[in-house]
């Protein structure tokens, strides 16, 4: 399934993440650097101008001051500039700030007052410098001058830095988001592609588009890999099959000799019964090569040329006759549980042939007594078909194996077969687009084909 | 004595079906071409036909479908390397009597050429069987052995008069499984020694003289023992 997360964990997300948090990081710095210097100026000149005007005041004679200091105030029209004039205790005198902030020392530096300086216009600022000066006749000159601008100022930067971020960081990451959905659709096209190719099917190839990018770059080299491989397994099993096939004619010659020469011995001579074991070897043989032959041979058929309605239950009507003689002889019950099934489309021989296998391998471990059931079972994607034995089932680790050609399970050695029944049941689901489940049954192994409709998926 | 054309291009399968047919009083032609096969094979001086599906010039499944073109009903045996159950039907619908895959085992070729001769032979379609005192009739479904109405399963009626229909020849677990059942894969087990018992069980019951016989290393016939 397709998650939103998944979106977040491509390298696209990751790049944009990480660029992202780069450019914040660089942007907050750049911003506070500036704020930093420009706050450090603005402080500066406004000390030194306030510094510089209170020793300009002191200076004045007494009715040159009022009037300067008239003009002081309103010359500045936005009314950032105040002064207060004092006793030697401290009372007012004159002005418009009617305290002395025990911060301000007389003839010290300039004092920042934060909280505001008491005064009686109605104007009360809030960040304010000031300075304090001992004028000759002992009263105390104090002059202040807003600098919250210096704050306005660095309000201004750190807004334009928020406006700045989110301008950046919510495009920029929804752009991102909408970049990682191309890629994450073609890896999951890609992950379509492979699980043919998991399944067995070294046929399929990834998706390369045209692009050319880092994806069709892996893609190319994974599917050069596949042709690798595909080419290897070919050759590993056209080394097999054409063993298998080169042995098959000398084995047959070999058989004919035998069979001549037994011919010419009475039939109770001990080199008839030789013979006849040499015969019995040699069919073995020929079987094992006719199965391996077999399945490499419904492994290359990819055609369906055989395929047609048929009626599953008919079949295993057919296989259930074909088998109960032998469970019979064997002591063993072969039951047939038939619900009414829908006609299917497959070919006839090959599922009589799959059938028959599963079925004789159900008998064949089932120890005498036993109980081998086939069972048929409709459901909405097409029919399952159960064959149950009560024979020592096939362990856990061992069920991917058994499908494989020439393996037996290791309790298994000492019965008579060439371990290729299996592959050949799973080379005839795989050609019909069937799935084999091998499973624990009440008893024994239950080994089920379930022969889904394939037009239907 | 019956006469066969091998229409055969490898030379040591040619030299060994001769040998074999030979071996049992068969005189055998032949032929490595398929244009000449087909020439050939329009003599009526021939009893049945073994023709290889891979031949130079003209291959086997023309040869056979031209054969029958003309109405030449000679029986014919295929013989291929290919064992595709598709294969098979294709060469019988094209006209052939009987496919046989390579290699194949000499007693087994020996048996259907055999089967192909008699059945060329006795054309007529019978509907009562007779072998020594068992008696079967096809209409009827109806099986005696003496004085005894014996009752057989479906499966075991189909094998009888097979068996029947061929007694004194040697049939293989192969033909067997191929024309009883129709089926045309390897039931591996001793699946057909089993049904082969149980109709043994009932034809040849105690007291009786054995009418099926295992032919060792080959398979089973159906005949009276003098």
């Amino acid at each position: 399934m397709r998650r939103l997360t998944d979106n977040w964990r491509s390298t696209t997300a990751r790049l944009i993440l990480i660029y992202g948090s780069f450019f914040a990081l660089w942007g907050i710095v750049v911003i506070g650097l500036i704020h930093w210097q420009a706050a450090s100026y603005l402080t500066r000149v406004s000390n030194e101008l306030i510094g510089r005007q209170a020793d300009y005041f002191s200076m004045l004679d007494e009715p040159t001051r009022r009037h300067a200091l008239n003009d002081y105030v309103s010359l500045e029209t936005r009314q950032l500039n105040a002064w207060g004039l004092f006793d030697a205790h401290g009372r007012p005198l004159a002005g418009t700030i009617t305290a002395l902030p025990p911060k301000v020392v007389v003839n010290g530096p300039v004092a920042i007052v934060p909280q505001g300086l008491k005064r009686n216009d109605g104007h009360a600022h809030v960040s304010v410098r000031a300075a304090a000066v001992r004028l000759e006749d002992g009263h105390i000159l104090l002059v202040s001058r807003d600098t919250s601008i210096v704050d306005r100022i660095g309000t201004i930067i750190l807004q334009a830095l928020l406006w700045g971020m989110s301008l950046t960081v919510v495009p920029g990451l929804l752009g991102g988001w909408l970049l990682t959905r191309g890629p994450l659709r073609r890896v999951h096209a890609i992950r379509e592609a492979t699980l043919p190719i998991m399944r067995g099917d070294l046929a399929q190839r990834l998706p390369v588009s045209r692009r050319g990018d880092e994806l069709d770059m892996l893609a190319g080299i994974v599917n050069a890999m596949l042709d690798e491989i595909e080419r290897l397994l070919g050759e590993v099993k056209g080394v097999c099959d054409n063993i298998a096939h080169d042995l098959r004619t000398p084995l047959t010659r070999l058989r004919a000799r035998i069979y001549r020469l037994q011919q010419q011995f009475d039939e109770d001579s001990s080199e008839n019964a030789t013979l006849e074991a040499c015969l019995v070897d040699t069919d073995a043989l020929l079987n094992r090569f006719r199965a391996l032959l077999r399945i490499s041979e419904l492994e290359n058929q990819q055609r369906r040329a055989g395929f047609d309605q048929v009626d599953l239950a008919e079949i295993l009507r057919e296989v259930h006759a074909l088998y109960l003689p032998l469970a019979e002889d064997r002591g063993q019950q072969l039951e047939l549980q038939l619900p009414s099934l829908p006609m299917i489309r497959a070919d006839r021989h090959l599922l009589l042939e799959a059938f028959s296998n599963l079925v004789g391998n159900a008998i064949k471990f089932t120890p005498p007594g036993g109980r081998v059931v086939i069972r048929a079972r409709a459901a909405e994607d097409g029919p399952w078909v159960d064959v149950c034995d009560s024979g020592p089932g096939i362990p856990v680790d061992q069920r991917v194996a058994v499908t494989r050609r020439f393996y037996r399970a290791e309790s298994c050695r000492s019965t008579p077969g060439s371990g290729l029944g299996l592959s050949i049941v799973s080379a005839i689901a795989r050609l019909h687009g069937y799935t084999l489940q091998i499973a624990d049954s009440e008893s024994g192994a239950r080994l089920s084909l379930h022969c889904r409709d394939v037009a239907s998926v | 004595m019956p006469r066969i054309l091998v229409i055969e291009d490898d030379d040591v399968t040619a030299r060994e079906i001769a040998a074999e047919l030979a071996s049992h009083g068969i005189e055998t032609d032949r032929v490595a071409d398929g244009r000449e096969g087909l020439r050939r094979a329009a003599d009526p001086c021939y009893d049945a036909i073994t023709l290889d599906l891979m031949l130079p010039g003209l291959d086997g499944l023309s040869v056979v479908t031209q054969l029958r073109g003309q109405g030449i009903a000679t029986p014919v045996l295929m013989i291929s390397a290919l064992s595709d159950v598709n294969e098979r039907v294709r060469g019988l619908r094209a006209g052939g009597d009987d496919y046989l895959t390579k290699p194949f085992a000499p007693d087994e070729m020996v048996a259907r050429v055999d089967v192909l001769l008699r059945r060329h032979r006795q054309q007529a379609q019978q509907t009562l069987l007779c072998v020594a005192d068992l008696e079967l009739d096809l209409v009827r479904h109806v099986v005696r052995r003496g004085d005894t109405q014996l009752s057989l399963l479906p499966t075991e009626f189909k094998l009888l008069e097979f068996l029947m229909r061929h007694a004194g020849q040697v049939l293989t677990r192969t033909m067997i499984f191929e024309t009883v059942w129709g089926f045309h894969f390897d039931p591996g087990t001793n699946l057909i020694d089993v049904h082969i018992g149980r109709l043994r069980k009932k034809i040849d019951a105690a007291g009786c003289a054995p009418l099926i016989h295992t032919v060792r290393g080959s398979g089973y016939s159906l005949a009276q023992t003098d």
